[in-house]
């Protein structure tokens, strides 16, 4: 206790936050970088408050990475002398506080980057300036919390409405979703809120989007007073479980998922297929068949060459043989101009630069550890470990907000094998690039948020596995990172890692195929996990050793059943909708969607309609 | 409380959690797999996310079980390894001695290590501090051994050794080091009666052999 944040829930936070100006009081603060906060007071009327606390401080860690603090593996034993004392608490880092309800105004400018912060009394709050990255999640929060219309004369001014009671319109809004729980509801709410405090706040907001999830299975049959019941015994239970193990089975019942089926893979798209699918000028004439060819099969190896370049977004899908021509042209001195800026850089330059420093160091050391068992990247002074070193250097060079991070020497790999061609590798692995970066945030928000995404999913699918792993410590799914941030890349054979990663580029059935595939092996190891009894660290152990055992077309098998049970799941929720990016209920297509989608039926996605139609051909 | 009988291995010995950190490159997963398997491979490739190997050392005819954690170095990682850091009974903190620019960072990981290890104030925490590549050519050294003793020093650390995974040169000592460190300090704790009762039981008698631990411990 009596750590200011430890009674309140944080809903979002984004680290590398200049603090540019604010109120006198602040004045010490005043450039210095920190982490800003939005977070919920429960027993204070639901006061959010938008939170800043500068970087510097070391007397508390509790507040940062949440999301991990789980992995607590071996209890703490603390060791102290009887003369250690509490800390002061004038020592204790003081936050910048800016309750919801007094925001009156705010305004996003600087591509973004800068937020502004108005009261409407005083000119300006608080000013803050994002240095990682923009503050565009951040705007879609602050938007959905509290009600805003743009101002006419600035659309990146957003002005705030106030009801007459605006915390209630607030709780409203955000629970919105939550409605069954209207008129009695909320003093339940409180109570149920009460609970969540009981545990360290990260888990509060996962347990949140669980309690959607559940509600969404079936509003309708449920008795409401059942609902609430068992939602404070999940919150009391689930979560008190670490503690005292509590021989509770609490899942609902949840109602049965469609029968699996097995999707047979198809084979690999044949060069003659590829060759027959193009017109006189070369352009392809049935892209959506193409795709779904390689979703189902996979590409033949010696098509590879060729058809990566599309799947990478370096060939448009509908470009002729000319303009091939000329865009390779235009891509070969786009590269090599990048790439002389940083060969021409002079010693003192580098001397100067200490971010293109770090990042090349860093390059140098991961190239001689990437593939080296290959024989195309074996021995000492191989020229190919050159090519690998030129394409990432070029790549900081393209992105240097970027830059290098560890993992992306594992992507470019396989990519540089097969096209042997260092322009080509380049365009390719920028095209990789783009599909996954956010594995690669500089806070690691898009990695947090596939394996929040993970959790959801396996708990439709596997609600037991996800109950089992969130009472043994790894409901955060930190077992799964590295499958994820290299899309699979250290646990499989190379000629593997080809065939799932041209079937992932694909985009077929929806978005995210992969969290399925994570979804098909977890399944499948289920047993293994739950019989023995495994806790945190032998999870991880059991996963990390599944490297060089796992038979990519099974899973693949696997993993498109999953999808068609969910797809076809009379439960599915919208949030595992968005997840897979499939239409939400009760939306209508707007015209334009409909138009590009399918004219004839736009209730059918065009995965389903083109598989209809060519499962005959393709298999 | 069942999950944590869960993390130890079935036998009686005392699991002590050693975490390794330093900057990317040093060799911290070359140390540990060699000291755990005894092989060494320059062009392993580098850690994703976190590892871990169990091993077994003999010290004053106990038998300890070390579980060894071995994280990605990058900074852009640092929010997914430093839970890890919590319950760490002993933390290595590991510099390339061809690398001025790794030993430079000691510092860095020391603070990130104590910031998110949730070590109580004014305890002597069981640092070690590691200068690897030991066997690089006289002329690739930027680290000198006195600069490393200097820093020790200065940080209050009072173990430190340089080692080589890559010829096997000291890597037994470096985490025997440790250990026979932390056994010290652990008494020094108990001596203060603050031990909290659910610690390892290993001093419940009071050895005699206690010395003034803080600084020069290379008396083993």
């Amino acid at each position: 206790m009596g750590d200011v944040l430890m009674e309140c829930m944080e809903i979002f936070s984004q680290d590398g936050v200049q603090l540019k100006s604010a109120q006198a009081t602040y004045v010490n603060y005043l450039n210095l970088v920190g982490t800003l906060y939005i977070t919920e007071y429960a027993n204070s009327n639901c006061k959010r408050c938008l939170e800043w606390k500068p970087n510097d401080v070391t007397v508390d860690s509790d507040v940062q990475d949440q999301e991990w603090a789980v992995v607590n593996t071996v209890q703490k034993r603390s060791r102290t002398f009887s003369e250690s004392q509490p800390p002061d608490a004038s020592t204790r880092p003081k936050f910048l506080k800016v309750n919801f309800n007094d925001i009156k105004s705010f305004k996003i400018s600087n591509k973004n980057r800068q937020l502004t912060i108005f009261d409407g009394k005083s000119e300006v709050t608080c000013c803050f300036i994002f240095q990682h990255g923009d503050c565009d999640y951040l705007l879609s929060l602050m938007r959905g919390l509290l009600k805003t219309v743009s101002a006419k004369r600035d659309k990146h001014l957003y002005i705030v409405i106030h009801g007459d009671d605006p915390e209630t319109a607030q709780l409203d809004k955000s629970f919105a979703e939550l409605n069954i729980f209207q008129d009695s509801s909320h003093p339940s709410w409180w109570k149920l809120v009460k609970n969540f405090q009981e545990r360290p706040y990260e888990t509060t907001f996962e347990t949140f989007s669980r309690v959607t999830d559940f509600v969404y299975r079936s509003p309708d049959q449920r008795d409401i007073d059942d609902d609430q019941r068992e939602l404070l015994h999940r919150s009391l239970t689930e979560y008190a479980s670490t503690h005292c193990q509590g021989d509770y089975e609490v899942i609902a019942k949840v109602p049965e998922l469609p029968e699996r089926k097995d999707y047979p893979r198809g084979r690999p798209l044949s060069t003659e297929q590829w060759k027959n699918l193009q017109n006189h000028e070369g352009k392809l004439e049935d892209v959506d068949q193409i795709k779904l060819m390689i979703f189902r099969g996979g590409v033949a190896p010696n098509l590879r060459y060729e058809v990566w370049k599309y799947l990478l977004d370096y060939f448009p899908w509908d470009s002729t043989q000319v303009e091939r021509q000329k865009l390779l042209c235009e891509k070969n001195d786009e590269y090599y101009n990048m790439k002389l800026q940083w060969k021409r850089m002079t010693r003192v330059q580098e001397d100067n630069f200490s971010d293109f420093r770090e990042r090349k160091n860093l390059i140098e050391k991961d190239v001689n550890r990437t593939d080296r068992t290959l024989d195309f990247y074996a021995g000492d002074n191989n020229p190919n470990l050159q090519l690998l070193y030129d394409i990432l250097m070029t790549y900081v060079m393209y992105n240097f907000d970027l830059g290098y991070v560890q993992g992306m020497s594992d992507l470019l790999s396989p990519i540089l094998h097969l096209l042997k061609n260092e322009v080509d590798a380049f365009w390719c692995f920028v095209g990789f690039m783009n599909k996954i970066n956010s594995n690669f945030d500089i806070d690691q928000a898009g990695m947090k948020e596939q394996l929040q995404n993970l959790h959801t999913i396996l708990g439709f699918i596997e609600p037991q596995l996800v109950n089992y792993l969130d009472k043994h410590d790894s409901g955060n799914m930190f077992f799964c990172f590295r499958w994820l941030l290299v899309w699979f890349k250290r646990e499989l054979s190379f000629e593997d890692v080809m065939r799932l990663w041209e079937v992932l580029w694909s985009g077929l059935p929806c978005d995210n195929f992969h969290l399925l595939v994570c979804v098909a092996i977890l399944e499948t190891e289920k047993q293994a996990l739950m019989e023995n009894n495994y806790g945190f660290t032998e999870i991880l152990k059991h996963i990390n050793d599944l490297c060089g055992k796992l038979d990519v077309p099974a899973i693949l098998v696997k993993a498109e059943g999953i999808f068609h049970q969910i797809k076809e799941a009379e439960h599915l929720t919208d949030n595992i909708r968005v997840i897979l990016g499939l239409p939400l209920v009760g939306t209508q297509p707007s015209p334009e969607e409909v138009i590009s989608i399918s004219p004839d039926s736009p209730d059918e996605d065009p995965y389903e309609q083109v598989y209809n139609t060519m499962q005959h051909i393709i298999t | 409380m069942g999950s944590r009988v869960n993390m130890r291995p079935t036998s009686k010995n005392t699991l002590l959690k050693v975490v390794i950190l330093g900057d990317g490159g040093v060799g911290k997963s070359c140390l540990m797999n060699r000291f755990v398997s005894n092989q060494f491979d320059e062009h392993s490739f580098h850690t994703i996310g976190v590892e871990f190997l169990n091993k077994d050392i003999e010290i004053d005819g106990e038998t300890y079980t070390l579980q060894i954690w071995d994280t990605a170095g990058q900074e852009r990682f640092k929010t997914l390894r430093t839970p890890f850091y919590r319950g760490s009974d002993i933390c290595m903190l590991t510099y390339a001695i061809d690398d001025k620019h790794s030993f430079r960072n000691l510092q860095m990981w020391k603070n990130e290590f104590l910031y998110y290890a949730d070590v109580k104030e004014n305890v002597q925490f069981p640092f070690i501090v590691i200068g690897n590549k030991s066997d690089v050519e006289a002329n690739e050294r930027e680290v000198s051994q006195v600069e490393m003793e200097t820093w020790c020093n200065e940080n209050a650390i009072s173990a430190c050794i340089e080692t080589s995974a890559k010829n096997a040169s000291n890597v037994q000592e470096a985490f025997a080091t440790a250990v026979q460190h932390w056994l010290r300090l652990e008494n020094r704790a108990d001596k203060n009666e603050c031990l909290y009762t659910d610690t390892v039981d290993l001093t419940k008698k009071q050895s005699e052999n206690r010395t003034s631990c803080c600084i020069n411990a290379s008396d083993e």
